[in-house]
């Protein structure tokens, strides 16, 4: 690397450790500090137990939870999102693709406060639409209920974005090869099988795996379509840090996920890779 | 000619510094009416409109600004949010209750107030303000108020009179509950009461607890007043234990019944006001407590309450006659008040929050 590369390189790599890696450094130390209770932050000296009661099966079930709520989310924002994408990088009517656009873009820009309680006001208990609790089985009042509002809220929060960055996906795939296809008689379902989603494979893993970051770091969602009894990791962060002040073992339940966040990003980063060198 | 000369200097100079210092001196009162800016941490919902209100009247007599900062969530929160920037904070006054204002003369980040300085105050009495070691009054007390059971009578068939009612089927994912942590705990202190237990013996309030949970009773739990005021308006809920201010709010609208006589169990009783937050700027100190004195005045302080539904602190204010039957007479205080150990709760809600994270929201989950 020249000396000019290196310079051009320092600023972004001061922000990056000043404004990034220096506050997770510094919660990653305050997560191995103890916590007094009534006191505000932590005390003296160092513990292993921010972690240790963290072992307890029921916060498994809040990581889980989490990474589960997340990743069917993030594979129907992407399945939903395709044939959007596909259509606005496809159609030759200049009034279609400004209208996709234009809806994926107003929805970005409309605050997620609004939406989430114009959802809550809509499909909630007391809502015109709680009736679809009825329809899928689901005791409007109960906890299963409340993950389904989480699930609609979160959607409503990544498909716009997951919309946006498939259209450049499917943008840079040769429609002449789709053509291609078309005119040796493939039927259409069988050109998007076989043709279409294969080259939009690295695409489609890089979107899912930007969309899950997006929904397993979510607090809003749950905190409030969650009726306080759909918690994420996240949530109890806040409880920690915000209601009881519990800074250190906020900072390890942090450390974990990040962790686990990072460890999946790898794996989905890494299947992605192999799809693309097998294809090319 | 007209030359510079040393006179002509020297008088035109003295002719100028005499112009700028009476045109200063002409200034100098106009700029000490402009004001002190505040910055003022509050609650939202019905607290922020009356304080805006009352704000209103205040800065347009006094010169003061006034900026408004909302609580997010419990009171609490603000005292994290201010831990890790502490000195560098800009609020002059914070709204909080006993376990906040004890939680910050803990981290000594309020100033004392007196007498002499706060008129209103002598009309207060004594028993209402936190001190600290050295006897010096520390908060501007302004709402006594408590945490009570109550539900809308328009969605429960049959009245309660008892808590132990709540376990009935008719209250599957009827009720809803403050987050652990929301009035320091208080929502397990009622339940432990209910089983013979206190704050030390907190143990049969997590039973219950536990009993309420794996049946499907508890519907939402919620973090704030707003969401209270929501669940509990929208008749999501029917049936909850919160503070009075709250209750006030859906009793505007509903009809509900206030479980503060029940022959089992007992009604919470805490205070609310401001903390003078230490400032370097004594003129900003001294603006802050003018504020807070201003709302601890007879007129003000029953202008405040008024809409709150809570009583106030001061005897000459008269509380709102909606809510007299949610306040107790002198002698009802023994039979049915109860006033927690709120030092000691503070130290525990820690552990009370993972608890619930623990043992009380799984069986919510799985309900």
């Amino acid at each position: 690397m020249s000396a000019l590369q290196r310079a051009l390189l320092a600023p972004g790599l001061l922000i990056l450790v000043g404004l990034v890696i220096a506050p997770i450094a510094l919660m990653a130390v305050e997560s191995f500090r103890p916590f007094v209770g009534g006191r505000v932050g932590a005390a003296g000296g160092w513990t292993f137990e921010n972690y240790t009661e963290l072992i307890a099966p029921a916060y498994a079930f809040y990581f889980w939870d989490t990474f589960r709520i997340g990743f069917i989310v993030s594979a129907a924002a992407v399945g939903l999102s395709t044939p959007l994408a596909w259509q606005a990088a496809r159609t030759r009517l200049r009034i279609v693709r400004v209208s996709i656009f234009g809806l994926l873009i107003s929805l970005l820009f409309l605050s997620l406060i609004a939406k989430l309680y114009a959802i809550q006001m809509t499909w909630g208990p007391s809502g015109p639409l709680a009736f679809f609790g009825a329809l899928i089985g689901v005791p409007v009042r109960s906890p299963g209920y409340a993950e389904v509002l989480v699930f609609i809220g979160l959607l409503h929060f990544v498909l716009p974005l997951a919309a946006l960055m498939l259209i450049g996906t499917f943008q840079n795939i040769n429609p002449r090869l789709e053509e291609a296809a078309s005119s040796l008689g493939a039927p259409r379902w069988r050109v998007a099988m076989s043709v279409t989603l294969p080259l939009a494979l690295p695409g489609l893993l890089s979107t899912f795996m930007i969309v899950f970051a997006m929904c397993i770091s979510n607090f809003v969602v749950p905190l409030i379509l969650g009726r306080g009894v759909i918690l994420f990791t996240t949530n109890l962060m806040y409880t920690r840090f915000s209601d009881v002040a519990n800074y250190p073992s906020g900072a390890a339940i942090g450390v974990i996920m990040l962790v686990l966040s990072c460890s999946m990003v790898y794996a989905i980063a890494g299947m992605a890779r192999r799809v693309a060198q097998g294809r090319g | 000619m007209t030359g510079l000369s040393r006179r002509n200097l020297l008088r035109h100079s003295t002719a100028a510094g005499l112009t700028t210092t009476m045109s200063l001196q002409g200034l100098a009162p106009a700029l000490s009416q402009q004001g002190e800016q505040l910055l003022v941490v509050m609650w939202g919902a019905a607290w922020i409109e009356v304080c805006r209100r009352i704000a209103e009247a205040y800065v347009a007599k006094t010169g003061d600004k006034i900026a408004w900062e909302l609580h997010a969530g419990g009171a609490m929160a603000i005292v994290a949010k201010i831990k890790p920037v502490w000195p560098r904070v800009n609020y002059n006054l914070i709204s909080g209750w006993d376990p906040v204002f004890r939680a910050m003369i803990k981290e000594d980040w309020v100033l004392p107030v007196s007498l002499d300085e706060m008129p209103a105050l002598k009309d207060i009495p004594p028993i209402f303000f936190q001190k600290n070691a050295n006897g010096e009054l520390m908060s501007v007390p302004l709402s006594t108020s408590g945490a009570f059971w109550g539900y809308r009578t328009d969605l429960v068939d049959k009245p309660i009179e008892s808590v132990e009612q709540l376990l009935e089927p008719q209250f599957k994912g009827k009720i809803c509950v403050p987050f652990p942590v929301n009035l320091t705990g208080l929502l397990m202190l009622t339940l432990a009461v209910q089983r013979g237990g206190n704050e030390r013996n907190i143990d049969p309030g997590w039973q219950f607890l536990k009993e309420l949970a794996s049946r499907g009773q508890i519907g939402r739990v919620f973090n704030n007043n707003s969401e209270f005021i929501d669940t509990m308006s929208s008749g999501e809920t029917s049936v909850s234990f919160f503070n009075l201010g709250a209750w006030t709010q859906v009793r505007k609208r509903f009809p509900v019944k206030l479980l503060n006589r029940l022959k089992d169990n007992k009604g919470f009783l805490f205070n609310e006001g401001f903390a003078v937050i230490k400032n370097d700027d004594p003129k900003k100190v001294a603006a802050a407590k003018r504020f807070a004195n201003h709302f601890a005045t007879p007129e003000i302080c029953e202008q405040y309450n008024w809409p709150l539904g809570e009583g106030p602190t001061n005897p000459k204010s008269k509380p709102n006659p909606e809510v007299a039957d949610a306040l107790y007479q002198p002698d009802e205080l023994a039979q049915y008040a109860y006033i927690a150990d709120f030092e000691y709760m503070s130290s525990q809600v820690d552990a009370w929050a993972k608890r619930w994270e623990q043992e009380i929201a799984p069986l919510i989950r799985r309900a």
